[in-house]
């Protein structure tokens, strides 16, 4: 079923892009190759590891090893409207309702044996514990070996020494299984694609800063996590090329100066995976979301003399790697930089994590004057959604900025 | 009287607290104090972590020289957060625990710990000590023996009120001193009165349960408690093998990492490894049953239920899954259940 999902979206966008190569988006490049990588997840003759989100997919890619991060394919499960049916065998298996839905919904595909099964597994401690709990279910039921990634909340020497110990770790793991070396050479380029990708991230960002917004509201949406599956990568430096471009485009033609933005939004975590017409809603309300908390750059450029200790300065510069302290100072530096006027926090049912600093957020935003609507959904199952309450609080939210 | 200083989380290790010259003081999720943690969290959150944040924002609490994290889950980590924001004046270290047991993982646990205990002693202003350390250290291990003896003959026979004192001794332990909690199990090491018949043995894990009177409503449902596994009993009284060819910190971390483990912590090797430890901990006392008594939102363990649920039921043990906020109250209300239980095994 996802096979022909991502193989349908390759042969259309391609079919699309063969026809007219300037005619698509840069949203719909990064769909393709997003899709290409599903495809490979699913064709059964690649190398495939099942990861945390915060695992290192440039390492992963250089040592051949396609790999994604599962709460990824539960947002494509909610995008495409087949979770409920994933959800409900996870429940009926055991999986409290009260936990994560990304992982419900990935938990009840490993059932129905709608997962390609791994050679591997790479968990990680950051993000978030049930994220790390719902691999090792993975591990558990596919019988297979199992890496963890511990990701200390703290950057000193020793904390990330440790990461960096597990990391070369990690390739050594990585190396029993697909009996590949790590080779210097392919990590060098993998590195050299990322910094690439890097120094286009923080034009993309920077452009995004513009007022009025070049972005719209589904341009840069979910845009920062899920990059980093395709960084360290040709590709992610094309995609990534393409944003640039099309951004600096949009405002070289006075493109953004079109859009109806009255009110610009920050987004905080990930947005709602399921169709839900909050963008066409925020449009007619004259508000934007010019930014989403992950769009950013936390890391310095990566040392291909010292790749470990890279990388794993990178992990632990993630906002949810660290206090949440930490991640209200850089959510606050972000509504500087924008000049935003609210944020909406989707807090997530399930999620301990991001959600579970909701009152944290709220408190650290209004401190600089920006006021926070807290959206008590669940943003991959539907079942429960009450629809006419959410545009009510959004409308009224909006209401309230102007 | 003597400083105290609090701590959430059973690989807190007691012995450098002491050995600091501070006394523990476990901040258990009892109180009256008001619902309000959702709004510095979210309401969504466990009730264990809900609770202690009550207590710290209702000042239900003893005077307190500093608080101990531990990022043990992401319900701690935001208890943690949480704490700057209640009360910024504290003395506040959070201290990284790895998810998965590996050689790297203890060298990087015992680091935290020496950062732990050297931190200890500059909250008292005294001179680090080793000696100190290893003195309770021997003064724990001295404890945990005992409590071990207790547990072993909780597990053959039913001597009506051992298990309550047990875990009377074992909260003594958490928020008086080892010495207290030591002399209470010498005290109490021989059980009162012969054993009796007719209570069900069963096998009970979770994740905090650590009202001494909770054992006894078990007793009254006629259970007998054979053993139990939570953070709050015998995982939190474990020896530590202190090894000579090694630093303390690193037989710390070791002892701590390779106990029994809470649902967080994960042998990479056995993907799993809890439900078949559950399985062989129930078999080993002869339980006819088990149960589980976890926190709502508890994600470490809601995500391992299933396995569990699984295993257990390969190796033909009844199993009975409850959910509740780690009061006596909410135990209270699983009482039909319980009882059923209870009559089905005893068919």
């Amino acid at each position: 079923m996802m096979y022909d999902y991502f193989d349908n979206t390759v042969t259309g966008i391609t079919q699309k892009l063969d026809q007219d190569p300037g005619g698509i988006n840069a949203r719909k490049k990064y769909v393709l190759e997003l899709s290409k990588l599903g495809k490979k997840l699913y064709s059964k003759d690649e190398t495939i590891a099942w990861c945390g989100v915060t695992a290192p997919f440039d390492l992963l890619s250089a040592m051949g090893v396609t790999s994604c991060f599962v709460e990824f394919v539960g947002a494509m499960l909610a995008s495409t409207q087949t979770a409920g049916y994933f959800l409900e065998e996870a429940e009926d298996s055991g999986f409290a309702t009260d936990s994560c839905a990304y992982h419900r919904a990935v938990m009840g595909a490993v059932m129905k044996n709608a997962m390609p099964e791994p050679d591997f597994i790479i968990g990680t401690s950051s993000p978030c514990t049930a994220g790390l709990a719902i691999v090792e279910n993975f591990a558990h039921q596919y019988k297979k070996d199992f890496f963890i990634l511990n990701i200390p909340q703290n950057d000193s020497k020793d904390a990330i020494n440790f990461l960096a110990g597990q990391i070369e770790e990690m390739t050594r793991f990585v190396s029993d299984h697909t009996k590949k070396p790590l080779s210097k050479q392919k990590l060098g380029i993998a590195l050299d694609c990322f910094n690439q990708s890097t120094r286009l991230l923080k034009d993309i960002y920077d452009l995004a800063k513009t007022t009025p917004s070049p972005v719209d509201n589904n341009l840069l949406k979910d845009f920062g996590t899920v990059i980093s599956l395709l960084m360290g990568t040709r590709q992610g430096v094309e995609v990534c090329q393409a944003f640039k471009d099309e951004l600096t485009h949009r405002i070289k033609t006075f493109q953004h100066h079109g859009s109806n933005e009255k009110i610009r939004l920050m987004w905080i975590q990930n947005r709602i995976q399921y169709p839900f017409p909050i963008n066409e809603m925020l449009d007619d309300l004259g508000a934007k979301i010019v930014v989403d908390e992950l769009n950013n750059v936390t890391w310095e450029p990566m040392d291909p003399d010292h790749p470990f200790e890279s990388i794993a300065k990178r992990m632990i510069s993630i906002p949810f790697s660290m206090s949440t302290a930490t991640r209200i100072k850089t959510m606050q530096d972000l509504a500087m930089e924008y000049g935003i006027h609210g944020a909406i926090n989707p807090c997530h049912w399930g999620c301990r994590q991001g959600t579970g600093a909701r009152g944290l957020i709220s408190k650290g935003l209004k401190d600089i004057n920006v006021p926070v609507l807290n959206l008590e959904i669940d943003c991959v199952d539907s079942r429960n959604l009450a629809k006419g309450q959410i545009e009510t609080r959004i409308e009224a939210f909006i209401e309230m900025l102007s | 009287m003597t400083k105290k200083i609090g701590f959430t989380c059973a690989y807190t290790p007691v012995p450098l607290i002491e050995a600091a010259g501070f006394s523990p003081f476990r901040v258990f999720p009892e109180s009256k104090a008001p619902d309000q943690a959702g709004h510095l969290l979210h309401d969504n959150l466990c009730p264990h972590v809900k609770k202690v944040l009550d207590r710290a924002l209702a000042d239900d609490l003893p005077d307190l020289e500093g608080m101990i994290f531990i990022n043990s889950c992401d319900a701690m980590r935001r208890l943690s957060d949480a704490w700057h924001a209640a009360r910024p004046q504290d003395e506040i270290l959070l201290l990284d625990l790895p998810s998965g047991i590996s050689s790297l993982s203890i060298d990087f646990l015992s680091k935290e710990y020496d950062r732990l205990a050297k931190t200890l002693f500059e909250w008292n202003h005294k001179p680090f000590s080793l000696e100190k350390i290893k003195e309770k250290i021997d003064n724990w291990n001295h404890l945990a023996a005992m409590a071990k003896k207790i547990e072993k003959t909780m597990s053959k026979e039913y001597f009506p009120g051992y298990a309550s004192r047990l875990q009377h001794i074992i909260n003594t332990a958490a928020t008086d001193s080892i010495d207290t909690a030591a002399a209470a199990a010498k005290d109490h090491l021989h059980p009162i009165g012969p054993a009796q018949k007719g209570r069900i043995p069963v096998f009970i894990f979770g994740n905090l349960l650590f009202d001494p009177n909770v054992y006894n409503l078990f007793e009254e449902w006629n259970l007998h408690v054979a053993a139990s596994d939570f953070c709050t009993s015998s995982r939190f009284i474990s020896p530590i093998d202190v090894k000579k060819d090694e630093t303390i910190f690193r037989s710390l971390a070791g002892s701590f990492l390779s106990q029994t483990p809470c649902a967080r912590t994960m042998e990479t090797t056995v993907p799993g490894s809890i439900a078949q430890k559950i399985v062989q901990q129930a078999k080993e006392t002869n339980a006819k049953g088990v149960i589980g008594f976890t926190l709502k939102f508890c994600d470490p363990y809601l995500a391992r239920i299933p396995m569990i649920r699984k295993a257990l039921q390969e190796a033909s043990l009844p199993f009975l899954m409850l959910e509740g906020d780690c009061t006596m109250g909410s135990l209270g209300q699983q009482q039909t259940r319980i009882e059923a239980f209870t009559e089905m095994l005893g068919v």
